[in-house]
């Protein structure tokens, strides 16, 4: 097809031409088009299959305000290709087609078997007999739904996302909204212009009808945009959707990027002072048969497929029309080629007499009081049928194309999101906000205005009222724009609605979900008498359209019946998201934000598998560099290997007989200081702590109110008033607010201080972790002067050190507190002091098993929401006479009550059996507890665990039967014994 | 018996071009083929206290006033206070002459606590946008002033420094941990805007020529 040239409004380029491959053909395009436009140009007038039925469907709207459009481009199902711009070597395929292309598709019989898919059929029919479902429900699937995505596609391209903050946000770029955007940036403000073309100018952009200035509008749409590009305090965002409008001005959608762009999709959030919502309208489609058919289009569409585009949209046409709009369209397509056998209008009178004279001029017969009852053909339209709205007779007309409209609607989704509520307006027929929101205005054609000048007038008084909101109140110049906005003409008599009587079997309200106006009256029959509750039960307006297509048109018709308890028209709700944006707009830069220690790398390098655990450590990148595999609890990145051995069995067995090193560095770590420290760390620890001794640890825990334990961790008094102490990783993020919390009517004077990530953690553990230490510092760590829970504050060169004496995993171990940048230097000192002794990393697993075996808990491995300090055999930490510690009540009340699950130490009856996986049930003809931890100990060459289980099973001896997960009910069996299953004197970490 | 030094947390790629020993410090003062900005400068050696007081309107650090109001800053001879709330002030010394250690239970050394960057030159508030809500560009306070909240959907401390439209210097700073994924996200969102990595030179030229 040859385009049309030399039009001020063409967006293409004729000389840059580019091809699409679309059904084993190539077709040509130029730079300019959008895929649609480019196959349209090429004569292809089919582009899918309607969802249910099968129908052929054509372009309609430009504008994506319905599914015909959408096509698989490069692997990507729905997409819009009415509105997406084409690119060279795009390959496209149609959807919901069983074929290689829309014009022949298998499955278009399915429209002969409409009679059997009434209103809400799926909720109604192949239930019966009950064998029928699972075979009715593959069919259903099969057939319906629109594209097909392979699970493990990967989208490419750059998604990103940015939060702005703005005086004034401008939704819609046409001549209101650029108005807007200028009387607000004349202030000084900063705008946000946000439009879903490609270009500003909106309903201007395309026409060539002159304003009462006489000036063409799309010569005045060119004016206010290179005003507005101009203007460096206004910011434009085109072509972007807003997806949703929510409290306090915060507006949300996307941009889509071109070539030249640095992203594919852009995600925003702006924050706004005020927004003016200039978003205009779209049209309302005319009701008769086959109004789905390819060749029936909207006014625009034909319009700007002519005026963007340099597309004639058919050779032979008749419109059908309610509005003046359609007599313009009519006049400029056969000023440009398009031969018109009539225009039927809707309206009665109230046509422009000017434009009628236009007609005249050209011979065009205006048909008034009339419109179209039924498109005729069977792919594409060959013929159209008109009647008169009262009286008799038909015109048959032969034609390629029906441009087809009943009226405008205004586009009020942002308003509606933003909380405006609408009301139905007899004289605009529109659905017009009866209440705005505060800092929060309308301009334009979204409040019934037609007239260019008032058009503008009304953007030039939001702007100045948004202005307002952010503090620049021109008094005299808002009355002024209030005068001048009403010396022009107010919003114009809107068209009514039309309906001719007939079956409705293929005159479609909704033609995402194939919902016609027979379906609408099945389901009123049934008693859905509202528009909402249709929209349900109808699926219509429910698709990717998201209403724009039916919305209107079902409010009026459903007020048009008897059925209906309310005359007066009422919207269905409108929800976000009003454009469908790709996923992988909303998952932006997916930056995954973790926390690292300082060894991370070096672990790394150690061969450490990464995991990510409780809320990332210091001592990272050391361990990383050390070979480690890291483990990501929570925000942190964590070694929980050193080898491919899961069980960890070197280096479980190098601390055991030699010495090892872990990177500990995630544990939360806290100053308290000030008058009160002391009261408050009373008030949550459950044990006293006003006798800490000096140079000694104090290891406690923390209760809620229930009594149920929530942390551990230890505590060191450094001076009076000055406590330094730790809590589990998991726990850190929540310590400083659970502390304020529990004190929080108290007027306490004492201040926390989150040290978490100031100071890296280095545990050296093993019966040689003394020779190793006595290797890097002079100071004397000999188990008398530096006893099993003691506390040392001494410098290794120049590193300052806490350190103390635990023995979490069992054996003679230190832990080291050390300043996070010097966690390196300390831990490659240590390396290199342990090489005579082949000291080793150990990661997380081997610490699990060690300390499991010595019967140490970690809080949420041994312990849930509901366990008590007492069920966990850590009653002795209670210091009963404090009685406003939190969970005091509740631990007096639980000590000794029955029927709760306690800890206990298993051991497999059978020696020689894997160890049941954590969290495996504990049963009898219930559930009676669960496996909390369970590893083979090659200490005691064998498996052991802990579980936590219904006290009549606690008792030592006890046989249980454990349910795992894949064992077809071949249950494992163990019993219960005693804790700590490995040095049970402890002699081995006081030596 | 290895090296006693104190590493930050970031590590650019850049070869450095100029350093200096500063204590256990070695402190990247430019990197090759630094040229234009905007950059980002990691001024994580930068020693850091925590002040936390009842009181805390009547303490003067450095002999600096601290702000009256939360949000307030103050920058003083390479000497920044950022009052965060009623009873907490967040100090840094980021330029001139080793500072002592101010004297009272109420100061906590966090100098390893955090991570702390700046972004400096064109459009950086455009690339702060992609990276936060927080009001960079917009906010009608007197510089410098504190923003606390989400930057890369990390809890930050963020000092607006200079402003000039959407170019300037802002502070950042964050738990330590996150240094490595932080330098990450800040590079990539920047990516559009020629961000590179600068040594501290790049920072103190700007704010303390004659140091």
């Amino acid at each position: 097809m040859t385009r049309l040239e030399n039009l001020p409004t063409l967006k293409i380029n004729s000389e840059k031409a580019l091809t699409l491959h679309y059904g084993g053909k190539t077709y040509n395009g130029v730079q300019g088009d959008t895929i649609a436009t480019a196959l349209y140009a090429n004569d292809v007038r089919i582009f899918g299959r309607s969802l249910k039925y099968h129908r052929p469907r054509g372009l309609y709207s430009l504008d994506g305000e319905c599914s015909n459009t959408l096509m698989e481009v490069d692997g990507i199902p729905n997409v819009l290709t009415e509105n997406t711009p084409a690119k060279n070597g795009m390959q496209i395929k149609a959807q919901n087609v069983l074929g290689i292309d829309a014009n022949y598709d298998l499955m278009g019989f399915m429209d002969k078997l409409s009679f059997m898919m009434p209103a809400g059929f799926y909720y109604k029919t192949m239930h019966r007999p009950a064998a029928v479902w699972p075979m009715a429900i593959k069919f259903i699937r099969r057939a319906a739904g629109l594209g097909k995505l392979s699970p493990d596609f990967q989208i490419n391209g750059r998604y990103d996302e940015i939060y702005p903050d703005t005086d004034v946000c401008v939704i819609g770029g046409g001549p209101a909204g650029m108005s807007a955007a200028i009387a607000a940036a004349e202030f000084g403000l900063r705008v946000i212009l946000v439009e879903n073309k490609p270009w500003l100018g909106g309903f201007f952009e395309y026409r060539t009808v002159k304003d009462k200035n006489g000036n063409p509008v799309c010569m005045r749409a060119a004016s206010l945009a290179e005003k507005i590009e101009k203007t460096s305090n206004i910011r434009i965002f085109k072509p972007a959707a807003v997806t949703g409008v929510y409290n306090n001005n915060h507006v949300v959608g996307f941009q889509r990027g071109g070539e030249k762009d640095f992203f594919d999709r852009r995600y925003f959030q702006i924050r706004a002072k005020s927004i003016v919502t200039a978003t205009g309208c779209y049209e309302r489609p005319l009701l008769f048969d086959n109004n789905d058919r390819p060749g029936v289009m909207q006014i625009g569409c034909a319009h700007r497929l002519a005026r963007t585009y340099g597309i004639l949209p058919g050779r032979n046409a008749v419109f059908s029309i309610g509005h003046d709009l359609g007599i313009e369209t009519a006049i400029d397509l056969f000023d440009l080629g398009v031969t018109i056998s009539c225009v039927a209008d809707t309206r009665d009178d109230g046509q422009d007499p000017e434009l009628e004279k236009e007609l005249a001029k050209r011979d065009i017969h205006l048909l008034k009081g009339w419109a179209a009852v039924k498109a005729v053909g069977w792919k594409t339209l060959k013929k159209v049928v008109i009647k008169p709205i009262t009286g008799s007779g038909e015109h048959r007309l032969e034609c390629d194309l029906l441009v087809a409209s009943a009226g405008l609607t205004p586009e009020t989704g942002p308003l509606t999101l933003g909380h405006a509520k609408l009301k139905y307006d007899n004289h605009t027929g529109f659905f017009l906000a009866d209440r705005i929101p505060e800092k929060m205005h309308v301009a334009g054609r979204l409040i019934g205005l037609n007239d260019p000048l008032s058009i503008e007038a009304s953007g030039n008084l939001a702007g100045l009222r948004a202005a307002a909101d952010c503090g620049e109140n021109d008094k005299d110049g808002v009355r002024q724009a209030e005068k001048n906005l009403a010396s022009h003409s107010g919003p114009g008599r809107g068209s009514k609605f039309i309906s001719f009587p007939g079956t409705g079997k293929k005159t479609f309200v909704c033609f995402d979900e194939d919902a016609t106006l027979k379906n609408i009256d099945q389901a009123m029959e049934m008693g859905f008498n509202v528009p909402e509750l249709i929209k349900r039960f109808t699926s219509t307006g429910t698709g990717p359209g998201q209403g724009r297509i039916p919305g209107h048109n079902l409010a009026l018709y459903v007020a048009h019946t008897d059925e209906s308890p309310d005359k007066k028209p009422k919207p269905t709700k409108t929800r976000p998201p009003l454009v469908s944006p790709l996923l992988a707009t909303y998952a932006g830069g997916a930056h995954d934000m973790s926390k690292r220690t300082p060894v991370h790398e070096m672990q790394k390098a150690a061969g450490a598998k990464m995991d990510r655990v409780g809320v990332k450590t210091t001592a990272y990148d050391s361990q990383m560099a050390a070979g480690g595999k890291m483990e990501r609890i929570g925000v942190w990145n964590r070694a929980r290997y050193f080898s491919n051995d899961k069980t960890s069995r070197d280096e479980i067995e190098n601390v055991r007989n030699n010495v090892g090193m872990l990177d500990a560095s995630t544990l939360g770590k806290f100053r308290i200081h000030g008058p009160d420290a002391l009261k408050a760390l009373q008030r949550v620890y459950v044990s006293d702590l006003s006798k800490i001794p000096e140079g000694k640890i104090k290891y406690s825990a923390m209760c809620n109110h229930d009594g149920c334990i929530i942390d551990d961790g230890i505590i060191i008094k450094k001076e009076e008033n000055d406590y330094y102490f730790t809590t589990s990783t998991a726990r850190a993020g929540a310590t400083v607010e659970w502390i304020r919390y529990h004190t929080r009517y108290e007027g306490w004077d004492f201040h926390l201080v989150n040290l978490t990530d100031a100071f890296g953690v280095i545990n050296l553990a093993g019966p040689n972790a003394r020779k190793v230490l006595e290797k890097v510092t002079d100071a004397d760590v000999s188990n008398e002067m530096f006893p099993f829970t003691g506390y040392r504050e001494y410098f290794i060169q120049n590193i300052p050190i806490r350190a103390m004496r635990l023995g979490f995993v069992g054996e003679l171990s230190y832990e080291f507190h050390v300043p996070s940048s010097y966690m390196q230097s300390l831990w490659e000192m240590i390396e290199d002091a342990g090489k005579e002794y082949n000291i080793m990393n150990f990661g997380l697993e081997a610490q699990n098993t060690l300390r499991m075996e010595k019967g140490h808990l970690i809080i949420g491995s041994e312990s849930e929401q509901r366990t008590t300090l007492h069920d966990l055999g850590l009653g002795f930490l209670w210091d009963r006479k404090k009685t406003d510690t939190i969970g005091y009540f509740a631990l007096n009340q639980t000590e000794k009550q029955a029927g709760r699950f306690k800890l206990v130490g298993i051991k497999m009856e059978n020696p020689g059996s894997e160890p049941p996986k954590d969290g495996s049930p504990v049963v009898t003809d219930k559930i009676m507890g669960y496996v909390c931890t369970a590893r083979y100990s090659f200490s005691l060459n064998e498996p052991v665990g802990m579980a936590l289980v219904d006290d009549s099973l606690a008792e030592k001896g006890t046989k249980i039967s454990i349910f795992e997960d894949g064992c077809n009910g071949d249950l494992k069996h163990a019993r219960i014994v005693n804790m700590p299953f490995y040095d049970h004197d402890g002699t081995r970490m006081r030596m | 018996m290895g090296e006693c030094i104190r590493r930050s947390p970031v590590n650019f790629t850049a070869k450095p071009k100029r350093t200096e020993n500063r204590g256990d410090w070695e402190v990247v003062l430019e990197y090759d083929d630094e040229k234009e900005g905007p950059f980002l400068i990691d001024l994580s050696h930068c020693p850091k206290w925590d002040l936390q007081d009842r009181d805390i309107s009547s303490f003067t650090p450095f002999s600096i006033p601290i702000p009256e109001e939360p949000g307030g800053s103050v920058f003083d001879k390479g000497i920044l206070i950022n009052r965060m709330n009623k009873t907490q002030a967040s100090i840094i010394h980021i330029a001139g002459d080793a500072a002592d250690v101010p004297e009272g239970n109420s100061y906590t050394d966090t100098t390893d606590a955090s991570v702390c960057m700046a972004l400096t030159g064109k459009n950086i508030f455009y690339i702060a946008e992609k990276l936060s809500s927080l009001n960079f560009a917009g906010m009608k306070k007197e510089i410098p002033f504190l923003l606390q909240g989400r930057f890369s959907h990390v809890p930050c401390q963020t000092v607006v420094l200079e402003r000039n439209g959407f170019s300037g210097t802002f502070l950042f700073s964050c738990s330590r941990g996150y240094a490595h994924d932080m330098v990450h996200a800040v590079f990539d969102a920047g990516e559009e805007f020629g961000l590179k990595p600068a040594g501290e030179k790049a920072f103190t030229g700007k704010f303390m020529p004659h140091h």
